[in-house]
C-alpha cells in the first residue's frame, strides 16, 4: 500500500508501540525502528516489526527527518530529555505510549497484566477454572493499533493546523475500551459477568456456541431467528432427524424464554446432525441457506484457506514464517469490489 | 478544535462494527451523520441494557448510546427511491461513506461505489464486513463469532487440549472497527495527496488474524492459554474472595526475586532462571498459588506493583467502571443524554495536547432531521417526504 507514502516515522519500541509502527509501514510510511525490547522472541519480531527498517543516524538527526515519532515508554515512563527534544520540532506528531496513563502512578505491565484490568479475562474461560486471556498479545496489539490510530488524528490535525503536537495514549486504556460490555452492563443492571464456558446466556436460558462435527468443530447458536431456524429444521428434516423440532413453531416461541431443559433436548438433536456432516459440507449449506453457522478453522489451515489465498493475506518472510499482509483491502477509482 | 474538524461523514453502519469507527472520527470532531431509519431500526437501539427497561423506546440503549456517542441522527427509508435520493444528496456532502450492509445491499439501492463515484469523484467508501467484499466468503453473513471461526482465534482459545473457545463477546466488533479507523485516517491522507479517493474494505476475519500475528509467525505446539513462550512465572493465581484472581508475570530474574521476596515463596535450585522455573511451572505455580490463595487481590497487587512486579488483578465490570486510574484519566466520561440522563460513556485512550476530543450524547433517533434535511433540499421538500414517510 502507498497511502502513507511520503510520511516518515520514528519508533522507539518497547511492545507496546510495535504494531502500530509495524501497521504504519504496510500503509506507505517510511518507518524506522530505532529501538526495540531486546527480549522478544524471533517470531515475535518478525511479527510485530514487519515493514521497518533500521537506520544507524542519531535521535536528532532521525527528529529532524520524521514526521511522527511513536514513543514506547512502557518499562520507562519518564523521559524529559526525549520531550525537550521532541518540543524542539513543531511539525512533529510526538505520540507517548505508557502502561497506566499519563499522569497517574505507574507501574510495570505487561500483555498478562493488562488484559486482567481490561475486564476481559474474568468472562472469558470455564466457570471452574482461571480467568483465560486470549490467545496472542491482545493487549499489546489494541495498544499498537490506537498508537497508529493516534498518529493518524495527529497528521490529519496537522494538515489543519500546520503544527504537530504531543499525543499521549495508554495501554491500560486501549486494553479497556476493548471491553464494550462488562462495564456498561453493571452500570445500568447491575450484573457482573461470570465465565461460561462455551454457552452463551440470554434471558432464562443458556445455548451451546460450539458444536463437534465430523471432523472439527462448527460455531452456531439457537438464536430468536425464526427464518434462520426454519433452515436448519428443512436441512435436518431431509437428513432424515428433525424430530420433535419439526413441530416447532419458531415464530410463536422465543428462545431466551424457553426452559433450559427444552432447549437441552433441542440441542440434543441438533448435535447428531452436526456430529454427521463435515465442516465443509455444513458450511456450505450454511452459506446457501443462510443459517449463520461457521466452521472453526485450525489455527495452521489459515493461511492457506481460501478466502486468505484469494485475498493475498499471508507471505512468507526470509526465514519462512507465514505472516499477515495488508492490513485490508484497496479497491481503487473504477475499480468494482465482486 | 478537534483533529478532524471539518471531515464530513455519511454513516450508513449500524449494530457494532461501523459504529465504533464512527464513534471515533466523531469524538475527534468530525461531523457524522448517521443515516438510519425507523422501519428498520438500528439492532443496536434494541440492545440492552436499557434505561428503566424501556426495551421498546429506541432512544433507551446504553448499548447504542456508548456506541454512537457525537453523531447526528437522520432517518430515511432507503427502500423508497426518493429516500435513496436524498441518501444521494448527503453522499455529495460527504467525505467519506460508511457502510457495512451484508452482501449486495448498496449496490441493489444504487449506492455501489462506482455510483458513488458518479456522485463524488473523490469519494472514499469505507466497508466493514466479516469476510471483506471480495473472494469465496465475500457473500458471508455472518455473526460476531464467524470471525472468531474463520481467523483461527477460536481454535487456539482454551485450555491445552479442550475443544474451541469462544468468549461471550465478539471480538472481531472490536478489533476491526479500530482497523476501519486506520483505513479511513489513511484513505484521508492519500486522498489529500492524489486528489484520489478509494474504497476501503475491512474484513473482521483479517482483522482477527493481524492481532494475533505473533501466533501465525510462531505458531504454538499446544493452546497458549496463559502461558508464555519466555517468562515465568506468567499466570493466574487464586485469592481469597469468591472468583477473585491475581494476573502475575516475571519479565525478568530480579522480578521473580522481587515475587519470592513478597510472597515469602523460597526459590528451589534450577528457579534461577526463566529456562528453569518455565520447566518447573507447575511447582512454581503451586507455590504461588499458596501464598496467594489467602491474599486480599487488591492489596497484593499494591504490594507487587511496589516491589517491581507486573501484577494485576483480574477485573470484574463493576470494577471497571469504578477503577481510579482510568476515571482519573477521563477514560469514562459523563454526558448528559435526553433520555438516559448522565451517563458514562467511554472516550477515545488517547489525549491530544493541540485538538482534544470532545465526546458528546448519541443521538435520538432522527434528532436531526430538520438541520440537515433543511440544510440538503430545503425545508418544503423535507415536509413534504417526511408526510410520505420518506424520511422516516
Amino acid at each position: 500500500m502507498t497511502m502513507l507514502q511520503g510520511t516518515n516515522v520514528v519508533v522507539i519500541a518497547d511492545k507496546l508501540a510495535d504494531f502500530g509502527g509495524s501497521m504504519l509501514a504496510r500503509l506507505g510510511a517510511d518507518v524506522v525502528l530505532f529501538s526495540a525490547a531486546d527480549d522478544m522472541t524471533r517470531g515475535r519480531a518478525a511479527a510485530w516489526h514487519q515493514g521497518m527498517r533500521e537506520s544507524a543516524d542519531d535521535t536528532p538527526t532521525l527528529l529532524g527527518w520524521a514526521d511522527i515519532l511513536l514513543d514506547d515508554r512502557r518499562s520507562a515512563p519518564e523521559n524529559p530529555e526525549r520531550d525537550a527534544l521532541a518540543a524542539q520540532h513543531d511539525r512533529l506528531i510526538h505520540v507517548v505510549v505508557t502502561g497506566w496513563p499519563e499522569g497517574q502512578p505507574q507501574r510495570p505491565v505487561t500483555d498478562l497484566t493488562l488484559m486482567a484490568a481490561s475486564g476481559l479475562m474474568t468472562v472469558t474461560g470455564e466457570p471452574d477454572k482461571p480467568p483465560l486471556r486470549l490467545p496472542g498479545e491482545q493487549a499489546y496489539a489494541l495498544t499498537g493499533i490506537q498508537a497508529a490510530t493516534a498518529a493518524l488524528m495527529g497528521l490529519r490535525a496537522r494538515r489543519t493546523t500546520g503544527k504537530g503536537q504531543r499525543i499521549t495514549l495508554s495501554a491500560l486504556q486501549s486494553a479497556a475500551l476493548a471491553n464494550y460490555r462488562e462495564a456498561v452492563m453493571y452500570d445500568w443492571t447491575g450484573r457482573i459477568g461470570t465465565r461460561r464456558g462455551n454457552m452463551l446466556v440470554r434471558g432464562k436460558s443458556g445455548v451451546r456456541q460450539v458444536w463437534p462435527c465430523a471432523d472439527g468443530h462448527v460455531t452456531w447458536s439457537m438464536i430468536d431467528n425464526p427464518g434462520m431456524m426454519r433452515a436448519v429444521v428443512r436441512a435436518m428434516e431431509a437428513d432424515g432427524g428433525a424430530g420433535e423440532l419439526a413441530q416447532v413453531d419458531w415464530d410463536a416461541i422465543l428462545v431466551a424464554d424457553t426452559d433450559q431443559d427444552v432447549i437441552e433436548r433441542w440441542q440434543d438433536l441438533i448435535a447428531a446432525f452436526f456430529a454427521r456432516h463435515t465442516r465443509a459440507d455444513l458450511g456450505r449449506m450454511s452459506l446457501e441457506a443462510g443459517w449463520g453457522l461457521s466452521p472453526i478453522t485450525k489455527l495452521a489451515e489459515v493461511p492457506d484457506s481460501p478466502q486468505m489465498q484469494a485475498r493475498g493475506m499471508f507471505h512468507k518472510d526470509a526465514e519462512g514464517r507465514r505472516l499477515p499482509g495488508p492490513l485490508f483491502a484497496v479497491h481503487q477509482p473504477g475499480a468494482v469490489a465482486s | 478544535m478537534g483533529a478532524l474538524d471539518g471531515l464530513k461523514i455519511a454513516d450508513f453502519s449500524w449494530v457494532g462494527a461501523g459504529p465504533r469507527s464512527t464513534k471515533d472520527l466523531a469524538d475527534n470532531g468530525a461531523t457524522v451523520v448517521k443515516i438510519e431509519s425507523a422501519r428498520r431500526l438500528d439492532l443496536g437501539r434494541k440492545s440492552p441494557p436499557f434505561a428503566k427497561g424501556e426495551s421498546r423506546n429506541p432512544d433507551a440503549s446504553a448499548f447504542f448510546a456508548q456506541t454512537n456517542t457525537s453523531k447526528q441522527s437522520v432517518t430515511i427509508n432507503l427502500s423508497d427511491p426518493r429516500g435513496v435520493d436524498v441518501a444521494r444528496k448527503l453522499v455529495g456532502w460527504a467525505d467519506v461513506v460508511v457502510e457495512n450492509f451484508g452482501p449486495g445491499f448498496m449496490e441493489r439501492i444504487g449506492l455501489s461505489y462506482p455510483e458513488l463515484q458518479a456522485i463524488k469523484p473523490d469519494i472514499i467508501l469505507a466497508s466493514v464486513s466479516v469476510a471483506g467484499k471480495t473472494g469465496p466468503l465475500g457473500g458471508f453473513r455472518g455473526y460476531g463469532n464467524s470471525a472468531a471461526a474463520y481467523s483461527g482465534s477460536a481454535d487456539v482459545t482454551g485450555w491445552p487440549g479442550s475443544d474451541p473457545h469462544m468468549p461471550p463477546y465478539a471480538y472481531g466488533d472490536v478489533v476491526a472497527p479500530m482497523m476501519l479507523t486506520v483505513a479511513i485516517l489513511s484513505a484521508l491522507e492519500q486522498r489529500d495527496r492524489t486528489g484520489q479517493g478509494c474504497h476501503v474494505d475491512v474484513s473482521q476475519i483479517e482483522a482477527m488474524v493481524h492481532v494475533a500475528s505473533d501466533l501465525f509467525a510462531d505458531p504454538p505446539a499446544e493452546k497458549p492459554a496463559n502461558s508464555d513462550p519466555q517468562m515465568a512465572p506468567h499466570g493466574v493465581y487464586r485469592c481469597a474472595g469468591d472468583d477473585q484472581w491475581i494476573a502475575i508475570a516475571c519479565e525478568d530474574d530480579g522480578q521473580w526475586q522481587a515475587l519470592c521476596a513478597v510472597l515469602d515463596v523460597a526459590p528451589q535450585h534450577g528457579w534461577e532462571t526463566a529456562e528453569g522455573r518455565r520447566a518447573a511451572g507447575a511447582a512454581i505455580d503451586a507455590a504461588i498459588s499458596e501464598a496467594t490463595e489467602m491474599a486480599d487481590k487488591t492489596e497484593l497487587e499494591a504490594a507487587l506493583v511496589a516491589a517491581g512486579v507486573a501484577a494485576g488483578g483480574v477485573l470484574d465490570g463493576r470494577e471497571l467502571s469504578a477503577h481510579p486510574a482510568l476515571n482519573a484519566a477521563q477514560h469514562f466520561v459523563t454526558i448528559d443524554h435526553p433520555v438516559l440522563g448522565p451517563s458514562k460513556m467511554p472516550a477515545p485512550p488517547y489525549h491530544l495536547s493541540l485538538t482534544p476530543w470532545a465526546v458528546g450524547p448519541a443521538p435520538c433517533l432522527g434528532a436531526d432531521n430538520d438541520a440537515v434535511f433543511g440544510r440538503l433540499i430545503g425545508q418544503d421538500d423535507m415536509r413534504r417526504l417526511a408526510d410520505e414517510e420518506v424520511l422516516a
